[in-house]
């Protein structure tokens, strides 16, 4: 089976600094791989396993993506090799744009059985690249899926729904969206890193992938963090019998109302 | 102004097409099947099809939004919904805007971005806009009683592709309604053992409140159904009341019930983030301090 996952580079989250004006900064934030494609990932490495065949990681974004600490990172968590399509021109993408690129790069790297894909990207997480890649490819898509099983030449999957649990068969190819409890993702050991490096990496430009022009679906007014509502504050210290009581009179007021 | 809307649960539905009234007396809702009562002024109808799945009516609704343009679409966040929402917008040439916390004029939306560190202001730029909206975020001053004006039947389009339902089943039914209660007790990792839930359960009862929890609770622990958690990727409410029990603040919780109108808390560390967002609290030994309120309030 050919597989690719496809993959969103994102700032590490924890090193986002709120500026004293509430807007972000990012420059001590990192390249990481979005959380919820880690089990996409995951997904296409058991696969592998199971079946064999061909695992490919594929990453859209910026210049800056292509990182060699990152694209270890990546390959190092079983993927056999990987492509990015690595263009400044594709900095701040919206979800259109994205599955516009994934499209034209996976046309570029042929025939495949399945694209797997996160949940939702951990920055932006609007959980919509996945089924909009899926409709430009013109091929099955299914989302929310929490369990992937292959037998020739189709895949059966476990759907879990809000209210139900559906389990549907699809031809291949199709693209599917694994949930973030579909399985735990692995963790590289120091040989797995070591042999990441001698994997083939292949890096292209827009004009690689024939991409021509990209126009906005969404303008982005702007991102700042939320205002804190102002609270009263009125902490009640300790628990004795009468802390206790001080607390319930005010909330008596309150719950009153 | 034309707004359609999009739902698949009744409660949804009506809620949505009421909210879209506030913002244009032109509501008009795409119905398939008999399953859901009309409250929108026009609806459009696609006849149900046999061992069809809602998925299977993504070109209908795609083709039906390109002849009619309306100038706003508004779907319910379901998970079906967004894999739908996505084809038509990719079927369409724009894009979809997902978990809408606020609906502004002009169809300028914001949502929570970066695990809740941020939101963020955007507007779609390419034809109809579509948003999904949860429960709570359009305001309606009443679910009025609107008449249907007229029904308009949609031609069904077979999908070049169908998938094939082998099973379903219905998940075990979780009887809460976080989203509509006044009153929500949250509980965090204070609770040192799940036989303690029975203690919450009676105050939730004292106080006529719905139990919500925080994402570990849920998925670590597994004390609490998923469907519970509050905050990032779970629900975003916003209660008259929400009591904070065990809960340190943590802003992936935090971002989920800071729109509450009263924030209280109950936890044993004076540091912990949650006191300087809260109303009332009390520092405290919760094994103390909630039996004292159960008897109080019961």
């Amino acid at each position: 089976m050919k597989i690719i996952t496809c993959i969103k580079v994102v700032p590490e989250e924890q090193d986002i600094v709120i500026k004293a004006d509430g807007e972000l900064s990012f420059d001590r934030a990192k390249p990481t791989i979005s959380a919820y494609d880690l089990n996409a990932v995951e997904a296409g490495a058991q696969l592998l396993e199971e079946c064999g065949g061909d695992f490919i990681a594929l990453s859209v974004g910026s210049g800056g993506i292509d990182n060699p600490k990152l694209k270890k990172n990546i390959l190092s968590r079983g993927p056999e090799s990987l492509v990015m399509v690595a263009d400044d021109r594709l900095k701040d993408l919206d979800t259109h744009q994205t599955a516009k690129v994934l499209k034209a790069a996976i046309e570029k790297v042929g025939e495949y059985d399945l694209i797997l894909c996160g949940e939702g990207s951990s920055d932006l997480y609007a959980q919509q690249v996945g089924p909009q890649l899926g409709q430009l490819l013109n091929v099955p898509t299914i989302n929310s899926v929490s369990k992937i099983t292959q037998s020739d030449g189709k895949i059966v999957v476990q759907r879990t729904l809000e209210n139900e649990v559906e389990t549907l068969e699809s031809v291949l190819p199709a693209l599917v969206i694994v949930t973030s409890d579909i399985n735990l993702p692995r963790i590289a050991t120091m040989s797995h890193v070591l042999a990441a490096g001698k994997k083939p990496a292949t890096v292209w430009t827009l004009e690689d992938i024939g991409v021509l022009e990209l126009f906005n679906t969404i303008e982005v007014i702007d991102t700042r963090a939320p205002q804190q509502v102002e609270r009263k504050q009125d902490i009640v210290e300790g628990d004795t019998d009468e802390a206790i009581q001080e607390f319930i009179t005010k909330l008596s007021t309150v719950l009153a109302k | 102004m034309r707004i359609m809307v999009l739902a698949e649960t009744q409660k949804a539905l009506t809620e949505l097409c009421a909210g879209a009234s506030q913002i244009s007396p032109q509501v008009e809702a795409v119905i398939i099947g008999d399953q859901l009562k009309v409250v929108a002024d026009t609806i459009w109808y696609i006849p149900a099809q046999e061992y069809a799945m809602l998925e299977d009516y993504t070109e209908s609704i795609a083709a039906l939004i390109k002849q009619e343009k309306p100038e706003l679409i508004i779907v319910e966040p379901t998970k079906r919904y967004k894999l739908i929402a996505g084809r038509i917008a990719a079927m369409l040439g724009t894009t979809v805007i997902t978990d809408v916390l606020e609906l502004e004029k002009d169809f300028v939306a914001k949502r929570m971005v970066y695990g809740g560190t941020a939101i963020r202001t955007e507007k779609v730029v390419s034809g109809s806009t579509i948003v999904m909206v949860g429960s709570g975020v359009l305001q309606s001053k009443s679910v009025t009683e609107v008449t249907v004006r007229e029904e308009r039947p949609v031609q069904f389009i077979e999908p070049k592709i169908r998938l094939k339902r082998i099973a379903r089943e219905e998940k075990e039914r979780v009887a809460v309604d976080l989203p509509g209660a006044k009153v929500v007790v949250g509980i965090g990792r204070g609770i040192a053992e799940q036989k303690d839930l029975e203690m919450i359960k009676q105050l939730a009862l004292a106080l006529k409140g719905e139990i919500g929890c925080t994402r570990p609770i849920a998925e670590a622990e597994k004390w609490m159904p998923k469907e519970t958690y509050l905050g990032v990727s779970g629900l975003i409410i916003a209660p008259e009341v929400y009591i904070a029990i065990g809960i340190s603040g943590q802003i992936q919780h935090t971002v989920g019930i800071n729109r509450s109108k009263l924030i209280v808390s109950i936890n044993k560390e004076k540091s912990a983030p949650i006191f300087k967002q809260s109303d009332y609290g009390i520092v405290g030994d919760l094994y103390k301090v909630l039996p004292a309120l159960i008897k109080h309030f019961g």
